[in-house]
């Protein structure tokens, strides 16, 4: 019998699929490494849950014109906010349409998880995930243009996020030129 | 019931996003055996073709059991197949463990399913007493533990599931508890008239009652009449605090506190035979061979002991007096029970507690709110989004009650309780938002009816509620791309900005703009809103005043800006500040640092005016400065909140944000905001019917008295050693005295304002005028909020110390 009893409707203030992936799979890179380099590490340090007190959330899928306010605005209402970054183009540094918030307490990040997460902000369906904590760097994005990732090879238009995806687009301007040029 | 398309999918629909989560689940239990309700649904999606093996028993009843009542099925079908198959699995000993387990978790997480799951126990009972007797142990054991910690909440729902067993009992059952809890009540009320955990006994025995009657027991009309008439005295007596928790306190219909309303109710119902139509009756059995009813003759059980202890555990919330609250109470067609209907509170105390036990997932509390029909009797309410001008024809003699308007007026009296919900109030947004995605057709109407009558009877609403109202109203909008229809106010905008209603259009509309931008809102309103929108909305940053050379002390302002943009020496911008102040002694200005200050802050405005980070670093360069400010002068101190304000007075909301900071670096005091805003600048009255005005003075109070609970808290810590608890409590005697000061100053600059408006009516006009009697309303509608505000400080805070006290003895 599981020992914790699970509730009998799902919850909305767990950490993401993409974020346990990612746990798991450090976890296993640090296993990798570690059993090259230092048998004597201890399991206690693994278990130990990276989110068990974390006040801050990973906000995607904003629109690259939300501003500082309006992320402010919204969130404030799950509790008075203590830090607020926007994560921005790598290269441009303007905003590339993701933020961390930190909260004051565990508590106002989960219910910001479960009132806020996947409502809308700018008229866009954002996306809230429980984070470790922000740490200098992370403000940028990692996508090789410089914003996310997901903003490379996206081949839907997004007018709030730039257009088509900069890999997409540099391909279609491409085919444009190429065209224009007799081939 | 049964024809709505939506019910297939019926209380799985927010399921399916438990895909994603599914292998880490099976991974954490080690087996398929936990309480997803969508196992299947998982598989199914995965593998089209035919399931080549039967599901074990056990997974087969944990699904059953999970979506009872939520499918087309008849649910006395269900309830009969979920029986015997427990009945003839009985003897694993895993699966016997399980199902009753899962049995009383649905007890306290999904209430509207008591009377199915109760059922199931109950029609087991012919064949197989054992499982009566294991459920009534576990039951017990739960409603001790609950007592215990004073979950009140729990402790109902545990005694309504042995409510609806009232029949398996020898003797009186449930009323033995019953009979118990009353006489605590009573003693708790004897000792304290401004108590609050007897009024919560009272309810619970009040919500219990109509259970066991509903309940396959014959016989106990007599027993329910008798307690009834005790419980009278309690639950009619008004309460002290009532007519601090009213939610329209200037309505001139009579105030109808929940507890008296129900004991009302249920006089009525008591006179009718106990009808109690909307429970649903699904324990009954066929007759069986010999013509006798199967229950009746069944086992019987002892009930099991739950002694209630001598002194209480009055649980972790202070308790007030609740106030009923309907959005839908004036209208020409009934779409909600009245208030003298049983059914009124039985639909409301178990939306409410449906609503409030999940908030960890508002899709499932949509979802909830949606099936409500589902889980009440079949006449309780009309075909789902029937809309509103034809119920009448539909329904013929039948109920016209709407499901969606009920579930929604429940919402509502979450959003609009006083003083204050269990939750944040966004989470009973997001659940409004939730069901309106999900049942856009049926719940948009009802919603639009809901907007309609609060802002009809805004005159009369308590003003935080109104400010609540505000709040929801514009962060719904800006779900469903601002939509509304503004023209039905149109002619509301030429009323004074004083006026309770233009108020609100105003202030929901600058709300809008911090949640959008102006010109985006400019464009869902119609022409004679447009004037209502500055232009100067739409500038990307407020001018810089003292660029325009007929500002006084234009030319310092400029120098100071452009010093502080270079990161000049501090001794050159203290020349600077200098010079402007020698210069105003020069013109006879009282305080000096004033101008100073004026510029020195409007710069720092000026240069972070790009976003809040950029102000904050800009603040955080500045801090020493700024801090030595209010001590030398606290006039100069109000200067710096002038500044900010009257900088970003196009968009209060910025400027409250950034007084809000600069309180937390404590280059404010919360007095000094307060002071600002009620007595420098309250400009006769009229700031206090703004928003943001509201807004920085409810921050600044909830600052200082959150502070105040957050020593009570850490002194409240386990295991903290002596000295430390003896410091805290200094802490707390100290903090509490500036609160109560503070409170104090608010109460008497309101007076102050309250009279001033009176006086300048008397002198200026021999008749009153509407814009003036609408002047003098304000003060009055902010005191009653902040006398309620201190009052609760005062309970919440005196429990504390009590408790504390009390673990001394």
């Amino acid at each position: 019998m599981p020992t914790a009893t699970r509730s009998t409707v799902d919850r909305l203030d767990q950490p993401s699929a993409y974020f346990l992936g990612r746990q798991s799979r450090k976890r296993k890179n640090d296993r990798d490494r570690d059993d090259r380099e230092d048998k004597e590490r201890t399991p206690e340090a693994v278990s130990e849950d990276p989110l068990k007190d974390a006040a801050t959330l990973y906000v995607g899928n904003l629109s690259f014109y939300t501003t500082e306010e309006q992320i402010h605005e919204l969130f404030a209402k799950c509790g008075e906010i203590k830090r607020l970054v926007m994560g921005l183009d790598r290269y441009n540094k303007t905003p590339c349409g993701f933020c961390f918030v930190e909260y004051y307490t565990h508590q106002d990040a989960l219910d910001c998880m479960k009132y806020i997460g996947g409502t809308k902000l700018d008229e866009r369906i954002i996306r809230t995930d429980l984070d470790p904590g922000f740490q200098e760097g992370r403000q940028y994005g990692r996508g090789k243009s410089g914003g996310q990732v997901r903003d490379e090879y996206r081949d839907e238009y997004d007018p709030g996020r730039g257009g088509f995806g900069r890999a997409v687009a540099e391909e279609r301007a491409k085919e444009e030129r190429e065209y224009g040029s007799g081939k | 019931m049964g024809d709505y398309e939506n019910r297939g999918r019926g209380g799985r629909g927010y399921n399916n996003r438990k895909r994603r989560y599914r292998g880490e689940l099976r991974k954490e239990t080690g087996g398929p055996i936990s309480g997803l309700i969508s196992q299947d649904d998982d598989d199914y999606d995965r593998r089209p073709q035919r399931r080549r093996y039967e599901e074990p028993p056990v997974v087969k009843i944990r699904k059953q059991l999970l979506s009872i009542a939520e499918s087309l099925k008849k649910p006395e079908d269900e309830i009969r197949s979920i029986s015997q198959a427990l009945i003839e699995n009985y003897d694993d000993e895993e699966l016997r463990n399980n199902v009753l387990d899962l049995i009383l978790q649905l007890t306290v997480e999904q209430p509207f399913k008591i009377p199915f799951v109760a059922a199931v126990i109950l029609v087991s009972n012919p064949q197989k007493p054992e499982i009566a007797k294991e459920a009534l142990v576990r039951a017990a054991s739960d409603a001790r533990k609950y007592l215990e910690d004073g979950s009140w909440r729990q402790f109902k729902l545990s005694l309504r599931f042995l409510g609806c067993l009232q029949g398996l009992f020898e003797g009186d059952g449930v009323f033995t508890v019953l009979e118990e809890l009353f006489s605590r009540a009573i003693d708790l009320q004897t000792a304290s008239s401004d108590d609050g955990l007897g009024l919560e006994l009272v309810k619970i025995i009040l919500l219990t009652i109509p259970y066991i009657l509903s309940s396959s027991a014959l016989g106990f009309e007599q027993q329910a009449a008798s307690l009834l008439e005790k419980t009278d005295i309690i639950a009619s007596t008004p309460h002290a605090l009532e007519a601090l928790v009213d939610p329209y306190p200037e309505a001139e219909r009579p105030r109808e506190p929940v507890l008296s309303l129900l004991q009302k109710q249920l006089q009525t119902e008591a006179g009718r035979d106990w009808e109690l139509a909307c429970i649903p009756r699904v324990w009954k059995l066929p007759l069986g061979e010999d013509g006798q009813d199967p229950l009746a003759t069944a086992t019987k059980h002892a009930f099991p002991e739950i002694p209630i202890p001598k002194s209480v555990n009055p649980g972790p919330k202070s308790l007030f007096p609740e106030v009923f609250f309907s959005a839908y109470a004036d209208q020409e067609v009934e779409t909600v029970p009245p208030s003298t209907e049983i059914a009124s509170s039985l639909l409301r105390d178990a939306l409410i507690d449906t609503i409030n036990i999940l908030d960890f997932n508002r899709n499932a509390t949509a979802r909830f709110l949606i099936d409500i029909d589902c889980y009440f009797s079949t006449d309780t309410f009309i075909k789902r989004a029937t809309p509103f001008d034809r119920l009448k024809e539909v329904a013929g003699d039948k109920s016209t009650w709407k499901p969606e308007d009920v579930a929604v007026d429940a919402v509502f009296s979450q959003l609009f309780q006083l003083p204050t919900p269990e939750h944040k109030l966004v989470y009973y947004h997001s659940v409004l938002t939730e069901a309106c995605k999900i049942a856009p057709a049926a719940i948009a109407p009802s919603l639009g009816r809901a907007i309609r009558f609060l802002y009809r009877n805004l005159d009369s609403m308590d003003m935080e509620l109104s400010f609540r109202f505000m709040d929801w109203f514009s962060h719904h909008l800006s779900n469903f791309g601002f939509t509304w229809k503004w023209t039905e106010w149109s002619d509301d905008v030429e009323l004074p900005d004083i006026h309770p209603k233009k108020a609100f259009i105003i202030g929901a509309l600058e709300k809008e703009i911090r949640l959008s931008f102006a010109q985006r809102i400019r464009g869902t309103l119609p022409e004679p809103y447009q004037p209502l929108i500055a232009e100067a909305k739409e500038k990307d940053a407020p001018d810089f005043k003292y660029s325009f050379d007929e500002t006084p002390f234009a030319l310092e302002g400029k120098e100071i800006i452009s010093l502080l943009r270079k990161k000049a020496p501090e001794v050159e911008i203290q020349g600077v500040l200098n010079l402007i102040q020698e210069k105003a002694m020069g013109v006879g200005i009282a305080d000096p640092l004033i101008p100073s200050t004026d510029a020195y802050v409007t710069s720092i405005c000026a240069i972070g005016s790009k976003s809040l980070s950029h102000v904050l670093s800009c603040i955080e360069r500045c801090k020493e400065r700024l801090l030595a400010i209010g001590p030398q002068s606290e006039t100069a101190r109000r200067q710096i909140i002038s500044s900010a304000m009257d900088y970003w007075k196009d968009q209060p909301g910025v400027g409250v944000n950034i007084i809000d900071k600069l309180l937390n670096y404590t280059i404010l005091t919360p007095m000094s905001v307060i002071e600002w805003a009620l007595i420098d600048h309250n400009d006769q009255g009229r700031n206090l019917a703004k928003s943001h005005i509201y807004e920085m003075v409810s921050t600044t109070v909830f600052k200082v008295t959150n502070r105040v609970r957050q020593i009570v808290a850490a002194r409240d810590q386990e295991g903290l050693p002596d000295d430390q608890v003896n410091m805290l409590n200094e802490t707390l005697v100290r903090e509490r005295e500036e609160q109560k000061i503070m409170f104090k100053v608010i109460e008497d600059s309101l007076i102050n304002c309250a009279h001033g408006t009176k006086d300048e009516i008397m002198e200026n006009s021999n008749s009153v005028s509407v814009d003036e009697r609408l002047l003098r309303k304000w003060p009055e509608r902010w005191l009653k909020v902040f006398r309620r505000k201190f009052a609760v400080e005062e309970a919440v805070i005196g429990d504390a110390v009590r408790v504390q006290v009390k673990a001394e003895d």
